[in-house]
């Protein structure tokens, strides 16, 4: 399909149909970031879609060149900036796969704690956004984005609380992490995650039973099993989908081993079956936290001494590809160290940007009111897309 | 008195109170709504917000009234008003106490019902004059939308007629001087529902909304209009909810009637229709929205039935406990 | 259209779909639980802070806006201009000049572009002198950039005007790292590859 299309050519095929391409333009109503899709209407139903990207490049891979080892991790939070720490662990991982460095076993439970906070947050933001869509800026959309966001920011004090940030942490470094827990952060925390976890039973609540919503989302964007294994997608995608795959499960790292939780699969594969793969691993990345809260052991918080100077951490000739289980799939980081501060090379594999190759794939057949559903459950973060 | 000073007092007033009530009927619905959301609504222009209303109606004056250069520019400026007029005419009929209003018809009811769906007019033309294909295949469907639903609400409205005998509108709230029409048993209640129900989705409130917001992804048959024609757009719209809450209150929640002296009549009649206005803003914030196919669906499969079923069973009774027919 | 996801699959899986409920009371039911939800939360107090009159308590960490402090004994500017922080920061916005002295060198110029600032805290991490540090305040908007290139006078300033944010050079390298004792007997080796031990990460 041509990319260069304007949006007054307007095709007569051979039915006799009316084809016109309109264009769901890089600003959106409905908030996912900058994204350009053409889609091409027979009528009411969508026949084709055109995915322009690359609004928000902003040249992550060739900066991680210039940057060192200790300047990149801040920086590497913006590339999926609604769950940064899981974007930071995929780069400090690779670089200690390298050098073979080992990291400390309190270290690797807090990863584990600010991972799976982001990952509550990434989906609370998520339900918000996707509710938000569906159902207008101006309706009841708008009060679960509202309800979302109130507990987002209970999650984001905690952090505000361990790091000083808000939203770029800068959490990670090679060697483990930077910031201890301050005194109290315990307790607060599982105040916190008790309080989010009823929260989460007044927006099932609100939602499951819902005939409005039920009838928006179910038989609505379906991806087969068949189509998830080729397509590359990840995360909640192929999990809702009937692939039983987690990378937390099928390839531990930082001791996610020790933690007892649930992977959630279902085989609808539409909407419905993606949203509650997201609040069932709502709970479980709760239930992570408890368990690590309570199982946390003493020790240093980075195997390597405090920075002093900028090209501190020197990583010896290798290559590594490593690999988190983000909010959204798959996040993973290749590096290739040459022996001096700086990586040679670096790439960012997104989970977003994998995750938009399944679009037209399910969008055509479905009406334009449904466009914003799907493309809320496949919950694209331009950052990650971009990078 | 002269026989032609009241005739043309009464409405003046009438019009004005409508006016200011419907501008700040908008703030107590944004106040509503934030504390449904957890947080405040307007609260720093004038003391907690109360001249947030006057800041938007100003701040819509002077906004740059834009007309697109090929519209049809008779129809594109006739549009709000034809949109308006029928939302306001329909409080001609509604008496705010006995013998308190502009003009007690006798058919009152079917006035304000046929009236009320005479703005579809004025919705088409604006969709019409704006020459854009968004707004016209959004104002066809919202034409369509509100012709589905106003026949339920007919049919749900025709229930207190049945019950109280008499189109006029003072006849049906004095009928129910001994029991509000909505706590007749079942008929009463499930009246109310489908009442509710039908004017949340011929008004286009959310959940019924697709054409308000984001309706393929553009506004809706509004798109084109800025400033003071969007202003009178939005009077009209909250308006008709407002006069449809006040027929609400007078069909179902007895009107005037409540505890005190009589000079409290209009007060209560003003607080039922603010109780029908809240739960219609409740339904509003509660729900996302559903597609125009299943809206229609559901108005043609589901409430036209119910509602036909639900008039014919009210003749029954009615006939059943008239004695001697 | 797709190769891989035919036709038919779509529909066995759209049709396996399970439907919205058509039962009218369970309906109601849904509908009047979503209602009563909305509706506890109207009664519930709203979580709005009415800044700027009332401002929420920042936590002890909180990366504020950057601030050049004095020493605490003598009451001389901490600042040795070794320009550590200005090699660090991953988006360049540090320039200090050193000036030498006799007992110390101090900075000539410090300028910091605040509006290209990511508030990384890297800058503060690798004082040696705890010179540089975070306040827990973030309030200073103005509508001119120009005002936000902050020099060495204004970064004092700041220094005096807020409250400092708990963490300083040397707290957040102690936090760091194998405690002294350990990083003694490996004799403070900042190469990586210790041993033969994986990666435990």
């Amino acid at each position: 399909m041509t990319t260069a299309a304007s949006p007054s050519r307007v095709e007569i095929d051979y039915t006799g149909s009316e084809r016109l391409t309109m264009n769901m333009g890089p600003q959106h109503p409905s908030a996912h970031g900058v994204f350009r899709a053409i889609l091409t209407l027979e009528g009411e139903q969508v026949v084709g879609v055109d995915a322009v990207i690359g609004y928000l490049h902003r040249c992550h891979e060739k900066l991680a060149e210039t940057l060192t080892y200790a300047q990149y991790p801040s920086i590497a939070s913006k590339t999926d900036y609604v769950a940064a720490m899981t974007s930071e662990f995929a780069y400090v991982r690779a670089a200690e796969m390298i050098g073979k460095i080992e990291v400390p076993k309190r270290a690797q439970y807090l990863r584990v704690i600010a991972a799976e906070l982001q990952r509550v947050a990434s989906h609370l933001l998520w339900l918000g956004t996707w509710c938000l869509d569906m159902g207008g800026a101006l309706g009841g959309g708008a009060t679960i984005f509202l309800y979302c966001i109130r507990e987002r920011e209970l999650v984001l004090d905690l952090f505000e609380s361990l790091v000083g940030a808000r939203l770029l942490y800068g959490f990670y470094q090679v060697g483990g992490v930077r910031y201890d827990l301050p005194p109290g952060w315990p307790e607060k925390c599982r105040e916190t995650v008790d309080l989010i976890d009823r929260r989460i039973d007044e927006y099932q609540r609100m939602l499951e039973e819902n005939p409005f919503f039920l009838v928006r989302t179910q038989g609505v964007g379906v991806i087969s099993r068949e189509l998830a294994q080729e397509v590359g997608i990840s995360g909640p995608l192929v999990r809702g989908s009937g692939v039983n795959f987690d990378l937390r499960r099928t390839d531990p790292y930082s001791s996610y081993e020790d933690f007892d939780f649930r992977v959630p699969v279902e085989t609808g594969g539409d909407c419905y079956a993606r949203y509650r793969v997201r609040m069932v691993e709502f709970r479980e990345s709760l239930q992570i936290v408890r368990q690590a809260l309570d199982r946390l052991p003493e020790g240093p918080v980075s195997s390597r001494p405090g920075l002093k100077s900028v090209a501190q951490v020197r990583i010896p000739k290798g290559e590594a590809y490593a690999r988190v289980e983000g909010a959204r799939g798959e996040v993973g980081c290749y590096l290739i160290a040459d022996g001096s501060a700086k990586p040679y090379r670096m790439k960012w594999r997104g989970a977003s940007f994998s995750n938009l190759a399944v679009l037209p794939h399910i969008i055509p057949g479905h009406k334009v009111a449904d466009v914003v559903a799907i493309m809320g459950s496949v919950d694209p973060v331009f950052g990650e897309v971009d990078r | 008195m002269a026989e032609w000073v009241y005739p043309l007092i009464a409405p003046f007033i009438v019009l004005n109170a409508i006016l200011g009530i419907v501008t700040y009927v908008t703030l107590l619905e944004r106040k509503f709504a934030a504390r449904m959301q957890s947080r405040i609504g307007p609260y720093r222009v004038g003391p907690h917000g109360l001249l947030q209303p006057i800041a938007d109606a100003i701040k819509l004056m002077m906004k740059e009234d834009v007309v697109p250069t090929a519209a049809d520019r008779p129809v594109y400026i006739l549009a709000p008003v034809v949109f308006l007029i029928p939302c306001m005419l329909i409080f001609a009929t509604i008496p705010f106490a006995p013998g308190l209003g502009v003009a007690d018809l006798n058919i009152g009811i079917l006035f304000f019902l046929a009236v009320s769906a005479m703005e579809i007019v004025g919705l088409f033309m604006a969709g019409w004059g704006s020459n854009n294909k968004y707004a016209l295949l959004s104002a066809m469907r919202a034409v369509n939308q509100v012709i589905s639903y106003d026949l339920p609400f007919i049919f749900a409205a025709l229930v207190p007629v049945l019950l109280a005998g008499s189109l006029r509108l003072s006849d049906i709230a004095a009928a129910q001087a001994g029991l509000w029409f909505v706590f007749y048993p079942v008929i009463g209640q499930l009246a109310f529902v489908a009442f509710i129900v039908s004017t949340v989705a011929a008004e286009n409130r959310a959940p019924f909304d697709i054409l308000e917001a984001e309706s393929e992804l553009v506004a809706g048959f509004r798109v084109e209009y800025s400033g003071m024609k969007f202003a009178i757009i939005q009077l009209g719209e909250y308006a008709h909810v407002i006069g449809a809450s006040f027929l609400g209150a007078l069909l179902f929640l007895g009107a005037w009637a409540g505890p005190g002296p009589e000079w409290m009549g209009p007060i209560w009649f003003l607080l039922k229709a603010m109780f029908v206005f809240l739960v219609v803003t409740w339904v509003r914030w509660s729900f996302v929205r559903i597609r125009v196919d299943q809206i229609l669906a559901l108005s043609w499969k589901a409430l036209l039935p119910a509602t036909l079923v639900l008039l014919v069973g009210t003749a029954v009774v009615v006939v059943w406990r008239t004695p001697g027919v | 259209m797709s190769d891989v996801q035919t036709a038919a699959d779509v529909r066995a899986l759209r049709d396996a779909a399970p439907r919205a409920p058509t039962d009218v009371r369970v309906i109601i039911r849904a509908i009047l639980g979503a209602m009563r939800i909305t509706l506890r939360n109207l009664f519930r107090k709203p979580v709005t802070v009415h800044y700027p009159d009332k401002e929420r308590a920042y936590p002890d960490r909180y990366r504020g806006l950057l601030a050049l402090v004095y020493e605490k004994d003598t009451g001389e500017e901490a600042c040795i201009g070794c320009r550590l922080c200005e090699y660090v920061c991953p988006p360049a916005v540090i320039k200090v000049e050193m000036l030498k002295s006799e007992k110390r060198n101090y900075a000539k110029t410090f300028t910091l572009e605040l509006y290209a600032c990511e508030f990384c805290e890297l800058c503060v991490q690798v004082c040696p002198t705890d010179a540089i540090v975070m306040m827990k305040s973030f309030d200073l908007s103005t509508t001119d950039r120009r005002e936000l290139l902050l020099d060495k006078d204004k970064l004092h300033a700041i220094g005096t005007q807020f409250e400092q944010s708990w963490a300083t050079g040397n707290k957040l390298r102690d936090m760091q790292g194998p405690p002294k004792m350990a990083r003694a007997e490996h004799g403070g080796s900042t190469e990586a590859a210790k041993g033969g031990e994986t990666a435990g990460a």
